[in-house]
């Protein structure tokens, strides 16, 4: 059980222009479950390397319970780690493949065969030991990888998209396994993906990373909730948020946001909050599903009516998206299946006063 | 219809004529060398009647020649130059493969252009080297040239090549040292590249005329080929002898050959396929 | 990849630890006698008479006016261009006919095999009986000619040996490449109504332009250092008609001893190797993807 503290990280390849990372700070509870997510090349799975020993540090701190552990290799460092592509030694059976780290650390055979069968049962994998990795599933095998972190009984779990080379279905259903691991080991881990949605629905705590920089770090309905700017903004959520670019102008005393499609009035909370940026051009920023046809009652407090046109709609099922030309490109609403839209029908929609978004178009920061 | 049908009949009349064009003349040197008569070259109908045949003449190569001799420098030196070069191409393929330390660009760089030297010029300075160490006609002589060779090592490297980055640092973080993740975890998982490093090292060897004609000089030196090769000036005449020791000196490799066919064209796939 | 300072040393030792014998034995048997062999070239060396003196280019200008050396290379030059297209094609023929769907592959992939893995002094023994004035060839040919022992068809015998060798061993080559063409190139081909025959010139042979090029590469490599077969079947005879550049190295350094003059005769057959190969790769060189 360990607190992973991250600070002032850098992350420098040779020969590069830029750091990798370039200044990371964070710290990781004991006993938590936290999510490193961001595009590829944002510097998540650099960050889970450096702490599992597979990278060199090239500036800053890494500390395991208060430990500096920035020059031990990675058998010293108490981790295991959970790869994507399995990583299983193919010549040897599942149990081997198990018991082969607590060999090298010279545990008694007793205690390695309790430890695997231990594991094996958590996992459901007792008829498997026996078998080599070639004879299985994909699913499967990535029991195996865990199930080989598991015997080890690590300080910190490691796990590098470990599901991403699984289907789909078989991916929600490893996610649940991975949660209730969690729940019963009780145990630090760190989880690096590229997938918001397994990051929303598995991290205690999520941390969104780009082009190396740590963007925001919060639980998951909190970072949906409060979005500290763009980028997290559009990138936390499915379908991802709606934007457009416009001014905040001064009417009456009341505050307006105003562009070719769009022109409401501000709620007073957020006017306020907003005053100083009165003239200034900044980028409004709502989700698909804060956005009402006015024809139906939301129970929202609902912004004053906008004019969109439809384009297309997509019935999934449960709902329905439906999409709408917003400043030349497109936009996204979604409503319960049972509402039908024609192509070209022009409908009349409020938002959400209490989920308007509007961020600096230069910080890229939110505002308010 | 009937097109097809004589589309088929064409395929496989060329089919059987490259595949007697291939493997008749060993039919031919098998008859030859079962033959009673020395005088082989009458009919070839007189070959193929069992009153002609007679196993004498592979008695006769192992009694009447030093074939035994050769045959044990022979074995000797491809069991030796085997052994040795699946052992340091494995070594050396690793660190190409997965070690990168200062230096081994250059390394590599120079072996790789050392390919292009045809190895013609190499005879002259080895043979002076061997003649200054007094290692000319002796087995040292005839082996350490090549205990291992650059190809093999490319061959290792290629395939280790393969093995994923993730099983290297899953072992790392198992508590594995470089040592012990060459040595459970590549080697184990590397027998085809390791068999096709030794079944074309074993053929090498076994077959090579030309560096054990010039470094051996005295008959108990000589390795198979080199024997039979003189043989051929000495017993001109005898070809049922001839025949039976050409077509013993074969059989190894052709049982190697059935043994271990998926190895050998793996391997020539791995080294043709990129170059 | 970056790795921390302690690990870096650890490959570092372990790199050095396992490379550095096999290393040895190359800078001795390899590095060394390149360099080794251009310094011999200026020596008379010989090692009968144990004597090592510098002569300079002599013994380039003596090897440029020996009529025997121009010959040499003339058969050798002669050897490659008669060999390689043949064994190349045949190769890539054999391939082909083993790509499609026959009963019994493995067998005749044994069989065409066979010759490749056979040494050569078994396959040039044999053909010493086959083309012999009463052997087989000429039993079933009805032919009368002495084959090694006239000057007109003992070349001709020696490049029909190597052909039938090496064109088994670059067959497993193309096979490989041709299995990684993609089928539903040929599927195409057919509903675009191409013939077996339009389909190995259109998708086989350009699609295998990679390893026709190592092929090539291989094959023009082996034919110029072509020693063996000489050896066996010919001894250089009759009348020189046979003696090839590395058969020349050979007589004048391990039979007259003559080590600087054969270090010289090896330079240059490097040397035109080495140009062989740089018209090969300005012509025939597949762009790389």
């Amino acid at each position: 059980m360990a607190t992973v503290e991250i600070r002032h990280l850098v992350k420098q390849y040779p020969g590069a222009a830029k750091p990798t990372i370039p200044d990371a700070n964070l710290t990781i509870e004991d006993r938590s479950f936290v999510v490193l997510v961001g595009p590829s090349g944002c510097g998540k799975s650099t960050l889970l390397r450096m702490i599992a020993g597979l990278e060199a540090i090239s500036g800053g701190d890494l500390l395991i319970d208060g430990q500096r552990i920035n020059d031990l290799s990675p058998k010293d460092r108490d981790i295991a780690m959970v790869f994507q592509n399995y990583a299983l030694y193919p010549h040897m059976s599942v149990y081997e493949n198990m018991a082969f780290g607590l060999k090298l650390r010279k545990f008694p055979k007793a205690e390695i065969d309790q430890r695997v069968r231990a594991a094996a049962d958590i996992l459901g994998m007792n008829e498997l030991l026996e078998r080599k990795p070639k004879a299985m599933s994909g699913g499967q095998r990535q029991r195996v990888a865990i199930g080989r972190a598991i015997v080890r009984e690590p300080k910190v779990f490691l796990f590098d998209e470990p599901l991403s080379n699984l289907d789909a279905k078989l991916r929600v259903q490893m996610r649940v396994e991975i949660k209730r691991l969690h729940q019963r080991l009780k145990a630090t881990m760190v989880y690096v993906t590229h997938d918001q949605v397994e990051a929303m629905t598995m991290g205690d705590k999520i941390v969104v990373m780009k082009a190396g920089i740590i963007q925001q770090v919060d639980s998951p309905m909190s970072l949906y909730h409060n979005p500290a700017n763009l980028f997290v903004a559009g990138f936390i959520g499915s379908p991802s948020m709606n934007f457009s670019r416009g001014q905040l102008v001064s009417e009456n005393g009341a505050l307006r946001f105003t562009n070719q499609t769009f022109n409401f009035q501000l709620p007073p909370n957020q006017a306020d909050s907003l005053k100083s940026q009165v003239g200034k051009e900044v980028i409004f920023g709502f989700r698909p599903e804060s956005m009402y046809d006015t024809r139906f009652p939301s129970g929202k407090t609902l912004t004053d009516p906008q004019r969109i046109t439809i384009d297309v709609t997509e019935p999934i099922g449960s709902e329905t998206f439906v999409y709408f030309t917003l400043d030349g490109q497109t936009g996204c609403m979604r409503v319960p299946s049972d509402i039908r839209y024609q192509p070209d029908e022009v409908i009349t929609v409020g938002f959400d006063t209490g989920r308007l978004y509007f961020f600096d178009p230069q910080t890229e920061l939110r505002l308010g | 219809m009937q097109r097809l049908h004589l589309q088929k009949l064409v395929f496989y009349a060329v089919l059987l004529l490259m595949t007697a064009v291939y493997i008749g003349p060993f039919i031919y040197q098998f008859f030859i060398s079962i033959s009673h008569s020395k005088d082989v070259f009458g009919s070839p109908g007189n070959l193929i009647q069992p009153p002609n045949w007679t196993l004498q003449n592979y008695a006769n190569v192992w009694v009447d020649l030093p074939f035994k001799q050769w045959l044990v420098n022979s074995v000797f030196i491809t069991v030796v130059q085997t052994i040795t070069n699946v052992f340091f191409s494995a070594l050396a393929g690793f660190v190409f493969a997965r070690l990168d330390f200062p230096g081994r660009r250059f390394i590599f760089g120079l072996l790789l252009s050392s390919l292009t030297v045809p190895g013609i010029i190499l005879l002259v300075p080895k043979f002076i080297f061997m003649n200054d160490l007094r290692l000319v006609n002796t087995y040292t002589g005839l082996i350490i040239p090549n205990l291992v060779t650059i190809t093999n090592i490319f061959l290792m490297k290629q395939f280790f090549e393969t093995i994923p980055k993730d099983l290297e640092e899953a072992a790392l973080i198992d508590g594995c040292s470089y040592f012990r993740i060459f040595w459970q975890i590549f080697l184990p998982v590397s027998t085809p590249a390791l068999a096709a490093v030794a079944i074309y090292t074993f053929q090498g060897s076994w077959n090579e005329f030309l560096w054990p004609v010039i470094i051996s000089i005295t008959s108990d030196h000589f390795t198979l080929p080199v024997g039979v090769g003189f043989l051929k000036n000495q017993f001109q005449s005898d070809w049922p002898l001839l025949m039976a020791g050409t077509l013993l000196i074969t059989l190894p490799t052709l049982c190697i050959f059935l043994v271990f066919q998926r190895y050998f064209v793996q391997g020539i796939a791995a080294s043709g396929g990129k170059e | 990849m970056a790795q921390p300072a302690t690990r870096q040393r650890e490959i570092t030792t372990i790199a050095w630890l396992f490379l550095g014998f096999p290393l040895l034995l190359i800078s001795i048997f390899v590095f060394f006698p390149i360099a080794f062999s251009f310094l011999i070239s200026f020596f008379d060396w010989n090692l009968v008479t144990n004597q090592r003196r510098f002569v300079g280019v002599d013994n380039y200008t003596k090897l440029l006016g020996d009529a025997l050396f121009w010959k040499s290379a003339r058969n050798t030059v002669l050897y490659t261009i008669g060999v390689v297209p043949l064994q190349t094609f045949l190769a890539l023929f054999l391939a082909f006919v083993m790509n499609q769907k026959i009963r019994g592959r493995g067998f005749f992939r044994l069989a065409f095999y066979v010759p490749a893995i056979t040494s050569s002094v078994v396959t040039s023994t044999l053909f010493i009986a086959l083309f012999s004035k009463q052997g087989l060839i000429n039993q079933m040919t009805g032919l009368e000619n002495d084959w090694l022992t006239n000057p007109r068809t003992a070349m001709l015998t020696i490049m029909a040996n190597n052909i039938w060798t090496t064109s088994g061993y670059f067959m497993v080559s193309f096979l490989a490449g041709l299995q990684s063409i993609p089928d539903s190139l040929y599927e195409a081909a057919r509903i675009d109504g191409a013939s077996a025959w339009q389909q190995f010139w259109k998708i086989t042979v350009p699609m295998v332009r990679p390893v026709t090029y190592f092929v090539l590469v291989l094959g023009l490599i082996g034919c110029f250092q072509v020693f063996d077969q000489i050896f066996i079947m010919s001894a250089g005879g009759p009348v020189n008609s046979t003696t090839t550049m590395s058969y020349y190295v050979y007589i004048n350094g391990f039979k007259y001893f003559k080590l600087g003059y054969a270090a010289a005769a090896a330079m240059v057959l490097a040397v035109v190797i080495f140009s062989a190969n740089q018209l090969q790769n300005k012509y025939f060189k597949p762009e790389v993807d």
